[in-house]
């Protein structure tokens, strides 16, 4: 967690939210408009000059020219501009930020704050204002705290660095979130270690307000009395209210989710046909380079007791990943004893909870997934490794509660709104804010500006964590609950237990070359750049980066550039996928100035080429 | 000018214009009122505003000259923060150019400005405003003012003759006639449109500066404004105006009948950009403030401008000129620059204004007890005899000298303050007499002698008639070779343009192709588009060159883009490269009209090379993007080293 607590100060210099409708007599004071100003510690008349010139300036540009503003720059500080209703937020930072990325950086603030609190005039209707201000200072230092420069300029998602991770890992995680999406009230997940992703479902966006979430639980947990989890699952669980746009709602109901073919091996079954991916992970990529390459590579001894292991599995899904994941453990021997250990209770309750669901309207899940089971373990029997994850999670291809139609949740949603008080279910449970959603939809949102209610599940495996966004009544539903609980559970020991096991990356010196790679469909970026350092021979990447960056977000046509001062040369390349920055390091520049084809910057395209395809970065 | 608006206003919003002014203009004021009061708060706290966006792309622009903010805005989208702050410079380089060291008073260039005749008021808006239309219109489609470099009609013959006979023939002849009224020709020179065809100095002239004359060029075009858009297949010029009017936020009020001859003759293009000072009060002698006439009525009287002059100590910016514009036909004009009696007042001025504000700076930081004054010594002394001169002159000085007697008690007597920050208004004080003193004698009608100051008009007229008769026989061939001055031949190569920016020069084939002459681009749409990504290309490259890039190449649709700035020696030796100062994205303009950025970069580049002239050059390039970049470099190179051979005839 200490890599999280440094923040970049460059990205933010002030940070304010007022609200101009306590302000509108000639007498009012500017102070009575302040909502939240940042950093807390300004003394407060130079908090009222910024706020009431700010506002005034940005009220009378956007009566000019009848639009909302988007920024104010001033010589020193640039600040993005949001005006909504009567609010007026300013995020301002310094002039050498791009634009872009401070306006994007202003959104998601915002969009965070909403995420997890409703819309902001009813937020400070039922809250107090130190409350909220407490909330905007976690979601601020959130989003600054922990990446680099390089980070916000694309305003990317943190995640695992994967070129460290065994690709079966995230193959795993990926089937962990796929299992728990076969219960028809669970949306999409995401699993993160440490504050960072390691698979996800959901949008970009989505996983990065749920980060703030996991990453606050996970502060909590570092306390004694910082838990607010259920009692009924060991203090891991725990769940908070959150509020979902229409736009984000009904993505994750139309994603292309195929609860039905749940299974990562379904596409090569399946070929051509197979639409679309099963969901946008992280692991998608490397997870099909690892069912490649497991027949030929380090895979076989996992067969070894899986097959024992799957035999005498019970429907339940998370004992064969369970194993599956510690089946890369190297003593086999060991494995059993720590393992019974640990999972007796579980096994307890996945019993009861099962009695429990057989009753309930739907059995029919477990028939169906027994007979998958059987087929993947005949499967499985027949030596393939690669089936050994997918085969077990395809226990319910055909559950029928994934065909349940969309609609209905969005009209169940309207009643159980009410279930924002969920809590009554885990009596122990603390942990959501004290904010109670209105028994209706939210009413002083327009319809598309629509903010849903739904539940944010967590469960925490020391620095794992699985966060699900979930119907609201499923934490009253205790089938449901104890359901993807007990699926999980075991398979997110395994991975916590490895992922912990694998340690970072050395930081390393220059090396002959400096890149990174921007995903724009994932918001994930690869680079081997020593992060945190600061290093004298990274700044003018960096600076080259942002600049190009931004050329590239405001030219459409722009497919690659080269520029170079007398000391650096940087080649910047982009497709609608992606975007790829590459810097050679080392010996000085030749033949600067004067065209020249000897010019050593004119070869950096074949040079990137060529050195980034072991990065997994195909340029051609 | 695509629909964007130039503002400028006073910091002092208060006190408001007179009964009877065009209403708008107070309209104008409480729109922005808010948003002038603001600036000035937040520059009391040390930050002020430089741009604003809207989410439907609307930008504001704001910068601030001494006492002077102007407000630029854009709604149509066809203009950028640079090009608007780029327009703001310009203005602010025009009003320099017209007002000379009156701009270095906040009041008394207030009182040009808003002059309380509100007839004469409307005549200079009037000016200024079409002004910056003419700039505005050069600015989109002439690429010498794209980049700020003099374009010179490629023809070393011709031009060869011209100077010879500039020299020989027109300057001598002028310089030597009783009818020059004291004036004197120091550089004459032949424009065809906006192209240099010859250009002379007289021996004991300075340099004209790229800048001053690129000015000059604007108020050449602005007073004869050439048609050769006219049968350009592009008008974009008409198109954008057009479509601009609704998107500004008013729109002004019809002109009063139109006085001004220098603005009656040219089309009107684009919407209007209104200017608007307000006049708070002006602590001003009252006796140097008699009515101006800015723009004369009577075509003989030449233009008083004020240029840059470089001497052996020094460069004075600022000195007084004539500017006569003589129309030798449509789209040829000759240009004689004069310098007239008394201009060496403007450089006592200037060296006064100089060592007051140096003073007054001092006594800011604190500094004006430990050095006691000691400049101001030799300046006490200058300053009397100066005074006793323009007495000897007739020019009225008491304001200046009352002022002048009450600081010397203050600073030199010994029971007095001396050199302490009590002195700062003084200092002021000083400066805003020494402009009024400037002012009396460069802007107003007649001298201190009261002679009319000009070369006579009859003498006028004979120099017109000796370079029209010389050029009788050329002009149908310059007007034809001023629009297709050079080509190219390589193949793959679509455009480009170099430019020397040591002597502010550049070459570029035309790209306003008319039925008549058609370039390698052909016509129409696909010419229009090359043109627009030039004109794209050339605003990216000064974007990477504020942050330190020298060198760019661009892939964008189906072309590859080229840029390259190095330094090379006097015989063409490359000189190495050198990490350039990178620049905050509100910093003045690169170019070299409105402040000389390369000028700037020369003389940072030159400390590692003193006492070696030290060159600039710039090449932009345009290809097809399916040329290998090899070759698309080694053309690069090629055109890099011949464009500038000794023989200035491009091997092309």
């Amino acid at each position: 967690m200490a890599e999280l607590l440094q923040p970049d100060s460059r990205m933010c210099n002030y940070f304010f939210l007022y609200d101009g409708s306590k302000v509108r007599g000639e007498a009012d004071p500017t102070r009575d408009g302040i909502c939240y100003f940042f950093p807390e510690e300004t003394p407060l008349d130079k908090q009222e000059l910024l706020c009431g010139q700010l506002a005034g300036v940005g009220r009378c540009v956007s009566e000019l020219s009848s639009s909302p503003t988007r920024t104010l720059r001033l010589r020193r500080n640039k600040f993005a501009i949001r005006m909504k209703d009567d609010f007026f937020w300013a995020l301002g930072c310094s002039v050498d930020v791009p634009t872009v990325s401070v306006s994007e950086f202003l959104d998601q603030l915002i969009d965070l704050f909403c995420f997890y609190n409703g819309p902001v005039r009813r937020s400070y209707q039922l809250n107090s204002q130190e409350t909220l201000a407490a909330r905007w200072a976690r979601y601020l230092s959130h989003l600054q705290s922990g990446s680099s420069e390089l980070s916000h300029i694309f305003s990317c998602l943190r995640t695992i660095d994967s070129t460290n991770v065994d690709p079966l890992l995230l193959l795993k995680a990926a089937l962990i979130l796929q299992a728990c999406q076969r219960c028809p009230l669970v949306l999409a997940g995401c699993i993160l270690f440490r504050g960072r992703v390691v698979s996800t479902q959901m949008s970009p966006g989505l996983t990065m307000k749920v980060m703030v979430h996991e990453s606050e639980t996970y502060t909590k947990a570092q306390r004694p009395n910082g838990t607010s989890a259920s009692s009924s699952f060991s203090g891991t669980v725990s769940s908070t209210t959150v509020f979902l746009t229409t736009p984000e709602l009904q993505d994750l109901q139309s994603a292309p989710v195929d609860k039905g073919f749940s299974c990562p091996t379904t596409p090569q079954r399946d070929g051509p046909s197979k639409k679309t991916r099963l969901s946008r992970t992280l692991s998608d990529t490397p997870s099909t380079e690892s069912q490649l390459s497991n027949p030929s590579s380090s895979q076989p001894p996992q067969k070894a007791y899986l097959s024992p292991r799957l035999s005498d599995l019970d429907v339940f899904s998370p004992a064969p990943s369970h194993s599956a994941a510690n089946s890369l453990n190297p003593s086999p021997q060991s494995l059993r004893p720590s393992l019974s250990n640990g999972e007796h209770s579980v096994e307890d309750e996945t019993e009861e909870s099962r009695s429990r669901n057989s009753t309930g309207g739907r059995s029919q899940i477990h028939s169906e997934g027994d007979g998958s089971v059987f087929e993947e373990d005949s499967h499985l029997n027949g030596g393939e490794g690669e089936g050994a994850f997918g085969g077990v999670f395809d226990f319910q291809a055909v559950e029928s509660g994934n065909e349940q139609p969309h609609d209905d949740k969005v009209v169940e949603e309207d009643s159980s709104v009410s279930c924002g008080s969920v809590s009554g279910h885990n009596a122990g449970k603390s942990d959501p804010p004290p904010l109670l959603p209105p028994p209706h939809r939210l009413s002083d949102a327009s319809e598309e500006n629509a903010l849903i209610p739904m539940t944010l599940y967590m469960h925490r495996v020391k620095g794992l964590v699985l966060a699900l966004l979930v119907e609201p009544h499923f934490m009253s539903d205790a089938t449901s609950m104890e359901e993807v609980y007990h699926s999980s559970l075991a398979s997110l020991n395994g991975l916590e237990a490895h992922l912990r096991t694998i340690s970072p990356g050395a930081p390393g010196g220059p090396g002959p070359y400096t890149f990174a790679h921007f995903d724009c469909v994932q918001s994930t970026l690869t680079t081997n750049l020593s992060g945190r350092s600061g290093g004298a021979w990274d700044q003018p990447f960096v600076r080259a980066t942002s600049l190009l960056h931004s050329h590239f977000c405001n030219t459409e046509t722009l497919q690659e550039a080269i520029i170079r001062s007398a000391s650096t040369a940087v080649y910047g390349t982009r497709s609608v996928a992606q975007e790829t920055y590459f810097q050679q390091n080392g010996g000085s520049l030749r033949n600067s100035g004067i065209p020249n084809h000897q010019d050593s910057a004119f070869s950096l395209p074949s040079k990137a080429r060529h050195r980034l395809l072991k990065h997994g970065v195909n340029l051609l | 000018m695509h629909g964007s608006e130039l503002h400028g206003k006073k910091t002092n919003p208060n006190a408001c214009g007179e009964v009877g002014f065009p209403a708008f203009e107070d309209s104008i004021s409480t729109l922005f009122a808010p948003i002038i009061i603001s600036f000035s708060t937040m520059l009391t706290e040390g930050d002020s505003y430089t741009s604003f966006t809207t989410e439907n792309n609307h930008i504001y622009v704001l910068h601030q000259f001494d006492e002077c903010l102007y407000i630029a805005v854009n709604g149509d989208g066809e203009e950028k923060e640079e090009d608007l702050r780029r327009k703001i410079y310009v203005m602010n380089k025009m009003i320099e150019v017209l007002f000379g060291m009156v701009t270095l008073s906040g009041n008394l260039l207030r009182k040009e400005l808003r002059a309380r005749d509100t007839e004469q008021r409307l005549r200079l808006w009037k000016h200024l405003q079409s002004l910056l239309e003419t700039y505005s219109h050069l600015r989109e489609n002439d690429q010498s003012f794209l980049v700020e470099a003099v374009e010179r009609l490629i023809h070393p013959t011709l031009c060869e003759q011209c100077i010879e006979f500039l020299e020989r023939r027109l300057v001598q002849q002028i310089n030597s006639s009783a009818e020059r009224g004291g004036e004197e020709v120091l550089h004459a020179f032949i424009l065809v449109h906006t192209k240099l065809l010859a250009f002379y100095s007289s021996r004991n002239a300075s340099t004209l500066s790229a800048s001053d004359l690129l000015a000059l060029i604007i108020m050449a075009q602005n007073m004869y404004p050439s048609n050769v858009d006219v049968d350009d297949p592009s008008p974009e010029d008409i198109d954008s105006t057009s479509g601009s009017g609704h998107e500004s936020f008013y729109t002004p009020e019809p002109s009063p009948t139109d006085k001004d001859s220098s603005s009656s003759e040219k089309p009107v293009r684009g919407s209007t950009p209104v200017f608007e000072f307000v006049d708070p009060d002006i602590q001003m002698a009252e006796d140097s403030l008699s009515t101006l006439e800015v723009c004369p009525p009577d075509p003989a009287t030449p233009h008083r401008v004020f240029l840059e002059v470089s001497q052996k100590d020094g460069l004075y910016p600022m000195m007084p000129h004539s500017m006569y514009c003589l129309p030798l036909w449509p789209g040829i004009t000759l240009v004689l620059l004069t310098k007239f009696p008394h201009s060496g007042v403007a450089m006592s001025v200037y060296t006064f204004l100089e060592a007051f504000a140096k003073l007054e700076k001092r006594l800011n930081e604190g500094q004006g007890g430990s050095t006691r004054g000691q400049p101001m010594h030799e300046v006490r002394s200058k300053l009397d005899k100066f005074l006793k001169t323009l007495a000897l002159n007739g020019i009225q000085s008491s304001q200046l000298q009352n002022v002048w007697t009450e600081f010397k008690n203050r600073a030199f007597s010994r029971g007095g303050p001396g050199f302490s920050r009590d002195l700062i208004p003084w200092c002021k004080n000083m400066k805003t007499q020494l402009c009024g003193i400037y002012r009396q004698c460069f802007l107003s009608d007649s001298g201190p002698d009261d002679t009319p100051r000009r070369l006579s008009p009859g003498l006028q007229e004979r120099a017109q008639t000796m370079v029209q008769e010389k050029l009788m026989d050329w002009k149908d061939f310059l007007l034809v070779k001023s629009k297709r001055n050079i080509t190219m031949d390589f193949p793959g190569l679509i455009h480009f343009i170099c430019v020397d920016r040591s002597s502010g020069q550049m070459i570029a084939p035309s790209l306003s192709i008319t039925e008549r002459t058609t370039s390698e681009l052909g016509k129409g749409p696909v010419a229009q588009y090359i043109k627009n990504k030039m004109w794209s290309l050339v605003s990216t490259t000064r974007h990477y060159l504020q942050k330190g890039y020298s060198t760019l190449t661009l892939r964008d649709g189906d072309f590859y883009f080229c840029y390259f700035l190095w330094f090379e020696n006097e015989t063409g030796f490359k000189l190495e490269a050198k990490d350039i100062p990178t620049m905050p994205d509100d910093s003045a303009p690169i170019g070299m009209l409105a402040r000389d950025y390369y000028r700037k970069l020369l003389r940072y580049y030159s400390k590692n090379h003193p006492g070696e002239p030290v060159k600039c050059y710039e090449l932009l390039t345009v290809h097809l993007g399916v040329i290998p970049t090899e070759i698309i470099l080694q053309h690069c190179r090629q055109l890099a080293s011949k464009l500038w051979e000794p023989s200035r005839n491009p091997l092309l």
